[in-house]
Parts: structure tokens; C-alpha cells; sequence
């Protein structure tokens, strides 16, 4: 069987990064083709070049052998690729209805606009998923008033709408539910099966398994090898992904680290904390400790860190660090009392994406170096962001460029490394390794540990239990906005995590 | 991650989202009503009414213009000079004579698709800012408008004057022109380049992703906005018989804050003309009070300006009201 889609040699360059260095794919019709790979490896670059959002300096495509060149999404389309991407292409303002023909509208002579046959054509392309609209199908809702699973479903339906032969499915599952998964699933399936190919990115590899029928694995913008998936396991892709380098056995620091003797100073005390989304928060924290934020997300984590950062209305409440009040009014005092954030959202909280490496390093701490408290050195300024990218291994190409051409995980460590210029003594860090790959993950728990062994008090939100079993020396797990339980040491396991975080009652996980 | 730069270009232009509700823009508009009402001795009385429709129009089309550069996530700061040149260059041709109408309301629609095209190619293709592009070619426009009519001064057939302030069964002809503005966008709504400057206002890598000829859609929407500019340029001429070269100076602010009063969010993407039509009529009016109000002729351009800025505020305060909260109630992702 001839491939249907061959891409060979796809490089692309943003700014000093090579997302894309000479990336392969091939795949048939009718088959469910994912693309694996660790953040950062380009998948998300190779389904752009593919849909042509993104155009690459060098490469070829073949469509059915044809040699097809793909200078725009409207290319793409005449080419039968439709794409469903990780950033959606939902405009929020327009009804449903709308934005599945964007683009596309029937329209009458002259170009007046057909609403019956727009409304009929929306209803046929979300029908196939009337199970994950309980509610009936939201066809004249806004788009921007559904939440985001729903929002991810329409957002599939007009690529549907389109009637493609490859349809590219970028990370398409991140938003879903359970139901909703499985509904996108048998859409999937009724495709590969009328011929249809499918190149289907997602992190969570059980559905890879679920539903792909080969992948193709790339690392560092190059392919490293496709795979049937019937023959092949978890560990054997997670190798292809990391690669053959020899796995750092995840010493569990928190063990390893001398445990703060109870005598020591408390650091930080927090005491009734309450915000529109806390509820009488109270614990305390010392110095060279890490205190780990659990259960399960929404629960009130990232108001706790904002509260402490002076960035979430306090109405009771007080936090004392060495004994003195935090002030909890603005985020200038908790930076200047020794509080530094980590931001979950990094895009939009943590960094300015279009200005250079350097200037969003030095930012924070600029008042340090500066002469008469006015006058900042071009030299120093240089001298403190380089002394940074060297301390946290933050991959770039040149301190000019802007924080948007690096990849997830080195934009994080540019964030954290924002903070660090300005010796902090409390780090609070919102899900710090986030959308950041396997490698990048590794370095910036080491910078966290890092910190504690300095002495630095930090509190650690994070999803992922594992992590939070790698790194924390206690954990408060978080429900509802209050603390519903407090583990420490031995106790911090997954299992305590997850029961904590579920309520289930003590007793039953001794 | 790597958001493409193109991303970041497009945010930059965009102006804070302030956007006023409909009943708020309703209730301007009857406070204006009432007030002017209670200052101008004869206000419902048939000549009077006529006389202030008659002198709305101009404001009117400039501000459906206006609505739909704004909606595309831009802004004509050169739709005053635009109506300026638009109105010389049609008196120029008219001269007085019946027979050469539909040459001259043809050579003003010229004129707006010309300068609505050169607008949009820079804007849209050369990615300059929209504020700083328009703010230059409008000086251009003017310029124009000063080669080619001096002083003021040339003539419109009296016949159109006469008709202009006519009525046809009772209704102001103005005032049909008025409704005729209204259904001329109550069309283009239902039009395809309509939905996609709504979608490029409301967010251009959305569109551009979904199949929109984005940079198109851009340069249609100040097209679109220089033929209103040159309804306005008509509608002067039928109500002044004459045409000045510096006619539209005052029109460009107008039809910002006649937009903004009328709801249409500056970031683009939400609004529409409806409101825009109310919102012209809001500050004709608030014009006429000025008048009525006996404030020295001096003063006017100072309280008229004041006014707008208060009506601009006016439209502020939602988006205040609206922002801490939005950012309290962030979604904990």
C-alpha cells in the first residue's frame, strides 16, 4: 500500500532553537498513526507543518505521492488536512454554529450567508458527539461561554465539517472527560475504518495504546523510529523517547536530606488564611523544607500561592515569616518581604514571551544592581542573566532572543530563574513542571531541592503525586479551599495522596 | 510553545477591551433626548426635527464605517479626511449641474474605496500599527482634499439641498437616510466578509488557523470603512450645498466615541453598528445641547470634548467593574 502522507528533511528554526531538524513521518490510509515524543521533541512544530500554520525552511511533503506545498491552513485544506490543535482555533465570540463553518460558510449568491444550511451542516458534524453534550448540542451558545471539553469537541467537529483524509489531532484529548474521550474515540475509529488517516498526538500513552495503530517517536526535532504499537510496550517507548542515556534512579532526595530537626526556627506561619477560595488555612513551614500542596486540582492550591503573594483578596487571616507579617496586600511587597512566585500559567503570569532571555531573567532583581538605585549596567545585567542560564542549564541560543523561542521546560527555568537573581527566602512554586518534558523535569527537581538545601522555605502545588512524593518533606492535602490532611515523610505515598485528596476516610489507608 | 511572532504583533495593536451595554447606550440616548427636549425651545416640532436629522446623517455613516474597522480589530483615524476629500473632490465634479450626480456620488465612493484600500494594504500587508498608519494617511487625505479644493467654496444643484430636507410622507428625508444606514448594515451583517471581520477582530490566529483569508478580510473592513466615509461626504454636501476642505476634522474622534458609546468592544470581535447609529445620535445631540445651552461659542469645542471623554469613561466603568473580578475568579487550571 502506497503511503498516503510522507513528510522527509522537515527542519524548522525559531530563533536559536532547531524545533524540527530533518523530522520523518509516513503513514497509510486508514490507520491511527500517533506522533510520540517528550515536550520540546517537536510534535507539536510537525503537526503544524502539516497543517500549515507553520511553514518549515526545509522539507518535503507527499500526499498520496503527490509533492504537495503547504504555505497556509488554506493549502492544507485543499490538500484534505484538517487540524485540531493544542491552542484552540475557537473564536469565542461566535456562536458554535459559526465557528464550525468558519471559513467555509455556505453562502448564497454574492456571498450572503446561508444560515439554514450553516446551522444543518454544524448540527451533522456535532451529532457524532451528541453523547458528550447532555444538554443537547449547543448549536447558537457563544463558543467562549462552553467550558473547555466542550470547546474541544467543537473545535473536532469542524475539522470534521471539512470532510478531511488526514485529520490531525493535537493533543485533542487534554481538555476531555472520561465520556467525552471515549465519544471522540469511536469518531476516531468510524474514520480510520472509511479510510481516513489520523495522526493523533497525546501525552497520555495508555490512550496512544488504546487507540493508535503505529507510532512514530521523535526526539530533539528528529524521527527516531515508528513502531507497531501491538508489538511494542510502554518501556520500550518511553526509551525511544528519553533515549538509551542511562536513567537517573530518582533518589528520593526528601529521604535523603537531613529532616529539619523540629527545634529549628519556624520560617514561615501561616495562620487562618482565608479568601474567597480558602478556608482557614494554617500550617508552618521551615526553613530548608519543602511543603508540598496535594489533592486534587482547583481545590484551592494556586489561591493559597496567590494569597501568600499578595495576589488573591485576603479577608482573614496572617502569614508571619522569622515572626514579622508578610504583607498579603501586593505582589511588590511579598517580593520585597522575600517572597518569590513560580506562576502556574507561565504564558500569561511568569514571563514577557516576546522581549529577550535576558531582560526576563534580570527583571525581578534589577533593583539590586542598579547604581543610585537608578542606573542599571548593560555589562551587570548581562553578567547576572548568563550566571543563571549556566546555574539552571537553560538551553538557548543567544540571551537576545526572545523567551518564546525556547521550549516549554527552559522557559520554566527561565521563570524560576527570574526569581533566584533575587535571593528569595520563601519560593512558592505553582505546578513548576507542567507541559515541561521527562529531561527538563529532572533539572528543574534538582534546582528545587537545590533551594531547600539553601535554606529557602518552598511550597510546592503540584498534579502530579509523583513528583510530589519525590520532593516534598510534607504535604497538606488540599479540599474545598481547607487542609484536609497532612502528611509527612514515610506517609507521602501516591496511594495516601490519592485517598487524601478523594476523602476517603483515614482509616482505610493506614 | 513556540507561538508564532505573529501572535505577539497582533496583541500589541489591540486597545483595552472597553465595552458599554446596550441599556446603558439606551439610556444616554434618552437622557440626551430629554434633556435637549427640555433646552431647545420647539425640539419636537417638524422643522426642528428635520433640521437635526438632517444634520446626524454624516455622523451616522462615519460611525457604521468606524464600527466596521473597529470590529476587525482596528481603528481609521483617517475617516474624517477621508470624508473631507471624498466631499471636495464630488463638489468638484458636480459644479452645480444636475446631469453630472451620478458621476460625482460615484467618484466619492471612488474615493473612500481608494483611501479604504491604501489604509487596509498598510495596516494589513506592511503590518503597521492601525493607529499610527491611519493617523498618518489621514494627513495625506487632508492634504488631498486641500489640492484639490483650496477654500471653500463649488456647488450643489439646489435640487438636492431642497429634497434633502424634504419629507416623504411626513418622514424626514434625512431621517429615512438614517434608516437607510441601518439597513445597509442589517445586509452586510448577513454578509460573509461581515462574519469574517467579526472572527479576525475576535481572534486572528483563530481565524487565520480556521481558513480565513485573514490579511483579505483586514483590508475589506477599511474598504468598507471608506465607502461609509463617503456616504458621510454626500450626505454633508446634500445638507451644506457646498464643500470645505476641512470639513471632517472633527468627525474621526466623533466616530470613536460614537462606537464606544454604542458598545462595540475596541479590541474588536463584539458590537455592532446598531449601537454605533444610537451612539452617533447620542453625541449629535449632545452637540445640540451644547448649542442650546447658550455656552460661549468658545467653550464649545472644550465642553464637547469633555463630554466625550465623560461618555468614554461612562463606557469604562463595566470593563472596571468587570476586570478584578476575572481576575479573582481565574479558573485554577
Amino acid at each position: 500500500m502506497s503511503p498516503l502522507l510522507e513528510m522527509t528533511g522537515v527542519r524548522k528554526r525559531y530563533g536559536g532553537v532547531q524545533a524540527l531538524d530533518g523530522a520523518a513521518l509516513t503513514a497509510v490510509r486508514g490507520e491511527v498513526h500517533a506522533l510520540l515524543g517528550p515536550n520540546g521533541s517537536g510534535k507539536s512544530t510537525l503537526d503544524k507543518t502539516l497543517a500549515g500554520t507553520v511553514v518549515p525552511d526545509s522539507g518535503e511533503i507527499r500526499i498520496d505521492g503527490a509533492a504537495a506545498r503547504i504555505g497556509g491552513p488554506r493549502d492544507a485544506h485543499a490538500l484534505g488536512v484538517a487540524a485540531v490543535y493544542q491552542q484552540l482555533s475557537i473564536v469565542g465570540d461566535l456562536t458554535v454554529t459559526q465557528n464550525v463553518v468558519l471559513g467555509l460558510e455556505p453562502a448564497r449568491r454574492w456571498g450572503f450567508l446561508d444560515h439554514r444550511a450553516a446551522r444543518a451542516r454544524a448540527a451533522a458534524a456535532l451529532d457524532r458527539f451528541a453523547a458528550a453534550f447532555p444538554g443537547g448540542l449547543p448549536l447558537d451558545r457563544p463558543a467562549g461561554s462552553l467550558g473547555p471539553g466542550e470547546q474541544q469537541i467543537v473545535e473536532v467537529a469542524k475539522a470534521l465539517a471539512r470532510g478531511p483524509r488526514i485529520l490531525v489531532l493535537d493533543e485533542a484529548t487534554a481538555s476531555l472527560h472520561k465520556e467525552q474521550v471515549a465519544v471522540l474515540f469511536d469518531v476516531v475509529r468510524e474514520l480510520r475504518a472509511s479510510g481516513v488517516l489520523v495522526v493523533f498526538t497525546s501525552h497520555r500513552l495508555d490512550e496512544v495504546f488504546a487507540l493508535c495503530d503505529r507510532a512514530t517517536v521523535l526526539r530533539n526535532g528528529r524521527t527516531v523510529g515508528t513502531v507497531e504499537l501491538a508489538a511494542t510496550d510502554e518501556a520500550e517507548l518511553v526509551r525511544l523517547m528519553v533515549g538509551d542515556a542511562p536513567r537517573r534512579s530518582g533518589a528520593p532526595a526528601a529521604a535523603a536530606r537531613p529532616s529539619p530537626s523540629a527545634g529549628a526556627a519556624a520560617t514561615l506561619e501561616v495562620r487562618g488564611l482565608t479568601t474567597e477560595r480558602l478556608r482557614d488555612v494554617g500550617f508552618t513551614v521551615r526553613a530548608g523544607e519543602v511543603l508540598g500542596l496535594g489533592g486534587l486540582q482547583g481545590q484551592g492550591q494556586s489561591e493559597l500561592l496567590l494569597a501568600l503573594f499578595g495576589a488573591a483578596r485576603v479577608t482573614a487571616g496572617e502569614a508571619l515569616l522569622d515572626g514579622r507579617p508578610l504583607p498579603l496586600t501586593s505582589p511588590a511587597g511579598a517580593a520585597r518581604a522575600g517572597v518569590a512566585l513560580v506562576p502556574g500559567d507561565r504564558g500569561r503570569q511568569g514571563m514577557f514571551a516576546a522581549r529577550p532571555i535576558q531582560e526576563n531573567l534580570s527583571l525581578a532583581s534589577m533593583h539590586r544592581r542598579a547604581r543610585l538605585r537608578l542606573a542599571l549596567g548593560a555589562a551587570a545585567e548581562r553578567r547576572a542573566a548568563r550566571s543563571m542560564v549556566e546555574r539552571l542549564g537553560i538551553k538557548i541560543g543567544s540571551l537576545a532572543d526572545p523567551v518564546s523561542t525556547l521550549s516549554g521546560g527552559n522557559q520554566q527555568k527561565v521563570v524560576i530563574g527570574k526569581w533566584l537573581l533575587d535571593r528569595p527566602r520563601v519560593v512558592l512554586l505553582d505546578d513548576p513542571t507542567k507541559g515541561v518534558d521527562v529531561a527538563a523535569k529532572e533539572e528543574i527537581y534538582a534546582i528545587v531541592r537545590g533551594l531547600a538545601d539553601d535554606g529557602v522555605v518552598v511550597i510546592l502545588n503540584s498534579s502530579d503525586n509523583r513528583e510530589l512524593t519525590e520532593l516534598s518533606d510534607r504535604v497538606l492535602v488540599l479540599f474545598e479551599g481547607a487542609v484536609a490532611e497532612e502528611l509527612s515523610a514515610a506517609a507521602i505515598t501516591e496511594k495516601r495522596l490519592v485517598a487524601g485528596a478523594l476523602r476517603l476516610t483515614p482509616g482505610e489507608s493506614p | 510553545m513556540n507561538a508564532p511572532a505573529r501572535r505577539e504583533i497582533w496583541r500589541e495593536i489591540r486597545l483595552p477591551g472597553v465595552q458599554l451595554s446596550g441599556a446603558a447606550t439606551v439610556a444616554m440616548l434618552v437622557v440626551a433626548v430629554v434633556v435637549n427636549s427640555a433646552l431647545q425651545p420647539n425640539f419636537w416640532n417638524s422643522y426642528a426635527l428635520t433640521s437635526n436629522f438632517a444634520t446626524f446623517v454624516p455622523l451616522v455613516a462615519i460611525a457604521v464605517g468606524q464600527t466596521v474597522v473597529v470590529l476587525s480589530g482596528g481603528l481609521d483615524l483617517s475617516l474624517g479626511a477621508q470624508v473631507t476629500l471624498a466631499g471636495v473632490v464630488a463638489v468638484q465634479i458636480v459644479d452645480g449641474r444636475l446631469d453630472r450626480i451620478p458621476l460625482a456620488v460615484a467618484a466619492a465612493l471612488g474615493v473612500g474605496l481608494a483611501c479604504g484600500a491604501l489604509n487596509g494594504l498598510v495596516v494589513a500587508l506592511l503590518r503597521l500599527q492601525p493607529i499610527v498608519a491611519t493617523f498618518a494617511t489621514g494627513f495625506v487625505f487632508s492634504g488631498l482634499a486641500l489640492v484639490v479644493l483650496p477654500t471653500p467654496g463649488g456647488s450643489v444643484p439646489v435640487e438636492v439641498t431642497t429634497a434633502y430636507r424634504d419629507a416623504v410622507l411626513g418622514v424626514p428625508v434625512a431621517l429615512l437616510a438614517i434608516l437607510g444606514l441601518a439597513l445597509l448594515w442589517w445586509v452586510l451583517r448577513r454578509h460573509r466578509v461581515l462574519r469574517h471581520i467579526y472572527a479576525v477582530g475576535g481572534d486572528a490566529d483563530a481565524a487565520y488557523a480556521s481558513l480565513v483569508p485573514v490579511t483579505r478580510t483586514r483590508v475589506q473592513a477599511y474598504v468598507l470603512g471608506g465607502l461609509f466615509a463617503a456616504l458621510a461626504a454626500l450626505a454633508i454636501l446634500a445638507n451644506t450645498g457646498s464643500g470645505d476642505p476641512f470639513v471632517g476634522n472633527e468627525l474621526t474622534l466623533a466616530s470613536v466615541a460614537a462606537v464606544v458609546i454604542g458598545g462595540t468592544a475596541l479590541t474588536g470581535g463584539r458590537g455592532g453598528a446598531g449601537g454605533s447609529i444610537l451612539g452617533a445620535v447620542v453625541l449629535a445631540l449632545v452637540t445640540n445641547i451644547v448649542f442650546f445651552a447658550d455656552v460661549p461659542t468658545t467653550y464649545r469645542q472644550l465642553v464637547n470634548g469633555a463630554v466625550i471623554i465623560v461618555a468614554l469613561a461612562l463606557a469604562g466603568i463595566p470593563a472596571l467593574q468587570k476586570s478584578p473580578a476575572s481576575r479573582k475568579r481565574r479558573p485554577v487550571a
